[in-house]
């Protein structure tokens, strides 16, 4: 039943999305280097849209599958990690940015929002309450800064002719994954999407963030021992520090 | 107060405060240092809070442990608090214990309801253990202060005739010296072992549960408890640092280093100040420290929770 209503809604989605023109837009920086000194960024968007529309972004990460424990009580008392989840095509990151409140931006709005992004979400065992896991997943997501909604950071420009210029700086959280990521641009009129943009980014580690991350994910044993080691030696080197004070 | 200096931690996933986490790193150490525990309990749910992932807060606690422990040991070694022979002997019947631990944690999970029974383990573990020493460590406070200075090792050996003497009929009684003890190497063999099994269940490194375990049936002054345990603590996180690189990759060893020069520090001031303090001073402040672990555990289980779900692998 859920399929087919989720069949229905792409298939009105696609010509509509096929009938939106192209936004031209430009993002910078390109990719994102995840430095040892890396706390967030932020990434500036601008482009054209159609004249009298709004502008929606969305910074989203690659669909994941994440593996869940539902909480519930056991024996009508006692909170515990009951059954086991399986989320598919949960985007790592998900940010919202728009000139007006989703809300207010009728039916694209509301597709474009979290909670219309999360439709499309699948959880495994098929008769999960969805009704109630969703909003909960978008609650952990949101309290770990990795899912936004939010209106104000777009500004509207000069109009030229039928188009009109706009930018934003959209802040990227310092949580973030090495990874690839899409900044997409929808101009909505009417509650309806008229033209629509794509532009990729890609985060990657560089410096000793990306030498740490190869010894740990590639030569793990030599890591694990590298990591004992030098414990090892800053505690002796603290612990004689200590001694030699004492002494004194 | 902080220093405005943000770093990234490749394996974590995130950036952190370097002062946060430098400072954390010195709470738990002086702790570490004062009572002879890991503090993995206090540390790991902190970290989560600074927005560590479970599995990586958990992974680089031990490596930060090895750090803090080696300083601590250390400091006890110094001070003539380091039963060599007795942690030996706990270590090799904790990494028996813990190779059990691990298997009968499989099954359960198979069998279902694994964390049930694992906090409910984990509740009346510390309910029991915390209580007792509490208690036990008022009376023995008490009959300080009312008999000038009893002959107290006379005293419980009394106490415990029928546990003294299972412990007297074991074969092969050999002197510790730095304890003052004697008995069976089979003894300290065992009792690590099942600490072993049950931190592996608990998913903890066990110091808390040792603790009572060396002060209470192997009789050891609470002293040389603080740094055998330490000493002990040690060996197990560098194999768990190890086993957690090759299989889980979830060791970030910056945040570690960041913690462990904390915690280190903090391990010899505490070791200090554990020195200063007697040893029914020290039980009743690791009793209290036990039970508030207890009831922060408890009001998780009967609290309804922030939120409804939880990733799988943290603990």
């Amino acid at each position: 039943m859920k399929r087919a209503a989720l069949f229905i809604v792409l298939l009105l989605a696609l010509p509509a999305s096929a009938l939106a023109e192209d936004v031209m837009a430009q993002v910078s920086p390109e990719a994102i280097d995840i430095g040892a000194l890396y706390n967030g960024t932020s990434i500036a968007v601008s482009g054209l849209v159609p004249e009298g529309s709004q502008v929606a972004l969305r910074f989203t990460g690659a669909p994941e599958e994440v593996r869940m424990k539902q909480k519930g009580k056991f024996l009508g008392l006692l909170w515990m990690n009951m059954n086991t989840l399986h989320f598919s095509g949960v985007p790592k990151v998900c940010l919202v940015e728009s000139t007006a409140p989703l809300g207010e931006m009728g039916e694209a709005g509301g597709k474009l929002s979290l909670t219309g992004m999360a439709q499309s979400i699948g959880i495994e065992p098929a008769g999960a309450d969805r009704g109630m896991l969703l909003p909960e997943l978008l609650k952990l997501k949101r309290g770990e800064g990795l899912y936004r909604e939010s209106s104000g950071a777009i500004v509207l420009g000069a109009a030229r002719g039928a188009a009109r210029e706009f930018s934003a700086n959209v802040s990227i959280p310092s949580r973030l994954s090495p990874g690839s990521y899409v900044v997409e641009i929808f101009a909505v009129k009417d509650g309806r999407v008229v033209a629509q943009g794509v532009k990729n980014i890609e985060a990657k580690l560089v410096g000793i963030p990306a030498q740490l991350a190869d010894l740990a994910f590639n030569h793990g044993a030599l890591y694990g021992i590298f990591a004992s080691i030098i414990a090892i030696l800053a505690g002796l080197a603290i612990g004689i520090v200590f001694q030699s004070k004492e002494a004194h | 107060m902080s220093i405005p200096i943000e770093l990234y931690l490749p394996i974590a996933g995130n950036s952190v405060n370097i002062a946060a986490v430098f400072g954390l790193g010195g709470a738990v150490g002086l702790l570490s240092g004062i009572f002879g525990v890991g503090g993995g309990f206090l540390m790991t749910p902190l970290l989560i809070m600074m927005g560590i992932p479970p599995t990586v807060a958990a992974a680089s606690d031990s490596n930060q442990i090895v750090g803090a422990s080696t300083s601590g040991t250390l400091a006890h070694l110094r001070l003539g608090n380091v039963d060599v022979k007795m942690g030996v002997l706990l270590l090799v019947g904790g990494v028996l214990g813990g190779t059990v631990g691990v298997e009968i944690i499989k099954i359960l999970r198979q069998m279902g309801n694994a964390d049930f029974l694992i906090n409910i383990t984990y509740v009346l573990m510390l309910g029991l253990v915390g209580g007792y020493m509490f208690v036990e460590s008022l009376q023995s406070m008490k009959k300080a202060k009312a008999e000038a200075k009893a002959p107290s090792t006379q005293e419980k050996h009394v106490k415990s005739s029928a546990f003294g003497r299972f412990s007297a009929s074991l074969p092969w009684q050999m002197e510790f010296k730095r304890s003052g003890v004697r008995m069976s190497p089979l003894l300290p063999l065992f009792l690590g072992g099942l600490v072993g099994v049950l931190s592996a269940i608990m998913g903890v490194g066990g110091g808390f549960i040792m603790v009572p375990v060396m002060v209470y049936l192997l009789r050891m002054p609470m002293h040389v408890v603080v740094g055998t345990s330490l000493f002990q603590i040690l060996f197990t996180c560098i194999n768990v640092t190890v086993m957690q690189s090759i299989f889980n990759h979830t060791v970030d060893f910056v945040l570690a280093l960041i913690l462990l020069i904390g915690s280190a520090l903090g391990a010899q001031i505490g070791a200090k100040i554990g020195k200063k303090l007697h040893g029914d001073q020290l039980k009743i402040l690791l009793a209290t420290l036990v039970l508030v672990v207890m009831f922060k555990i408890l009001y998780e289980l009967l609290a309804t929770p922030n939120v409804l779900l939880a990733y799988v692998g943290g603990h």
